[in-house]
């Protein structure tokens, strides 16, 4: 039974969660303007505003005034709700993510699983604006990401069981609770584990040097390549908070979560958080993108067998 | 096999190194110059548009001459001392094609190319420039910052 008081309560959160993901995603497309701008030794955005700072807000309202196309020979149904799969599962994640010592949604007890479960069907968003496109660039694209993501969730996945062996727990508030003694970072079987996660994570949310599914120099604009306006706007929100949710869940796992001194929780949390994200950038803006075939064998001849040797190895220190 | 441990032991190393060349240049300062407010000196020979000194000009009319698109076109009078004064010297900047050779001709070096680049009008008239006159170029010097 739903109270008017729950519903309110409810209500208030979820305005919070939404609000909290587009200030980031604005505040990281931003960000990452400024980083690639750089790292090449330009300015990047710097008219509107402060430096620039109010740049995605003029793109914003670019994006909600473009006229919205709908090709000729479209899915029409695959098509338009393929934005809506890809954005959904991106903002559901925020369910479990702790954001401080009682800052979370909902601290579920199998709060990581359900986290992965949910971000892994946003793959179908991406093969719905693929194939419903009606065209051969965004099909490709479509294919490649769901290849890549079934590859890539292998290592991903034991990664975080090499976790979870340390932690005891599927809750992410009990994995941030184990992390009192010491950062699961520092642990040396938890530190090759964080950087198959952080590579394995890298490829999910289809990120270069990952970035085949949009590669623009094979695949024009990739699965998005059709979609204009708001549509192509959420495809790109969703990137970014999927961005945000994959650093937190690996500040949260490897680097204790909203644990440090002095300052409180939430601000460290956001520290780590970001400090991960600006790693993604920066490697982003210096690796070129990798062939499709050294992706497959770098998921299954190297990431995999190294992820496995590894939980292994954890197993064999906890069971000693 | 061998290759395999190889490579997986030393490619992190490359990965790194090229870590290591972006970080540089992020926190080297940008070396983008923001065009309004900030400008580029030109180079010491840049040619812009052409210019005189009224008082070297001996009106031989050298420059006329060698000018290959005609944009050049001077008249001269007799002055009160019986002397040879400048009448006019139109300079029609739209037909210039910036070679240089009336510079290089003339004797004296009365005429030259200043640095003025931003030479945009939005009136054709204003390609029609009187080199008589000291203030023709104030406007272009100094371009309106938007």
């Amino acid at each position: 039974m739903v109270t008017l008081s729950s519903l309110i309560v409810m209500v208030l959160v979820v305005s919070a969660v939404l609000g909290f993901i587009s200030a980031s995603a604005m505040f990281l497309i931003w960000w990452e303007r400024k980083v690639s701008a750089h790292i090449q030794t330009r300015f990047g955005p710097m008219r509107v505003g402060w430096h620039g700072v109010l740049q995605p807000i003029a793109d914003a309202i670019k994006l909600l005034c473009k006229e919205d196309i709908v090709p000729v020979g479209v899915d029409k149904w695959v098509w338009w709700l393929a934005p809506f799969f890809v954005t959904v599962p991106a903002v559901m994640a925020f369910v479990a993510i702790p954001f401080g010592k009682n800052l979370i949604v909902q601290d579920l007890n199998l709060g990581i699983l359900y986290i992965i479960a949910i971000t892994s069907t946003g793959i179908f968003g991406i093969f719905m604006a693929g194939w419903g496109s009606n065209n051969k660039y965004s099909l490709l694209g479509g294919m490649r990401s769901a290849a890549q993501i079934i590859s890539y969730e292998i290592p991903l996945l034991i990664s975080i069981i090499t976790v979870l062996l340390f932690s005891g727990s599927l809750s992410m508030q009990k994995i941030v609770t184990a992390q009192a003694k010491y950062w699961f970072i520092l642990n040396p079987s938890l530190f090759v584990a964080f950087f198959v996660y952080i590579i394995s994570a890298t490829a999910e949310v289809n990120r270069a040097p990952f970035d085949l599914p949009e590669a623009e120099s094979e695949l024009v604009a990739g699965f998005h390549t059709e979609y204009s306006g708001m549509k192509f706007a959420m495809f790109f929100i969703a990137e970014y908070t999927n961005m945000f949710t994959i650093s937190a869940i690996a500040a949260t796992l490897f680097l204790g979560g909203w644990r440090g001194p002095l300052l409180p929780g939430p601000v460290w949390f956001l520290i780590k958080t970001y400090t991960i994200i600006f790693v993604l950038m920066w490697v982003r803006w210096t690796f070129p993108r990798v062939r499709v075939d050294q992706l497959m064998g770098f998921a299954w001849k190297v990431l995999t067998p190294i992820s496995l040797v590894n939980l292994i190895i954890a197993g064999w220190f906890i069971l000693k | 096999m061998k290759n395999y441990f190889k490579r997986l032991i030393f490619g992190p190393i490359d990965l790194i190194k090229g870590l290591i060349v972006t970080f540089r240049n992020l926190i080297t300062p940008a070396i983008t110059l923001q065009y309004p407010t900030q400008k580029q000196a030109m180079t010491q020979r840049y040619r812009g548009l052409i210019d005189l000194y009224p008082v070297k000009c001996i009106m031989c009319s050298q420059c006329v001459k060698i000018c290959p698109t005609n944009c050049l076109a001077l008249t001269h009078k007799e002055g009160p001392d019986k002397k040879k004064e400048l009448e006019s010297f139109k300079y029609k900047m739209e037909l210039c094609c910036f070679c240089g050779l009336c510079a290089q001709v003339c004797p004296t070096a009365a005429l030259y190319m200043n640095k003025i680049y931003e030479i945009a009008t939005s009136n054709r008239k204003e390609l029609e420039i009187n080199l008589l006159n000291p203030d023709k170029y104030a406007e272009w010097a100094h371009p309106t910052v938007r």
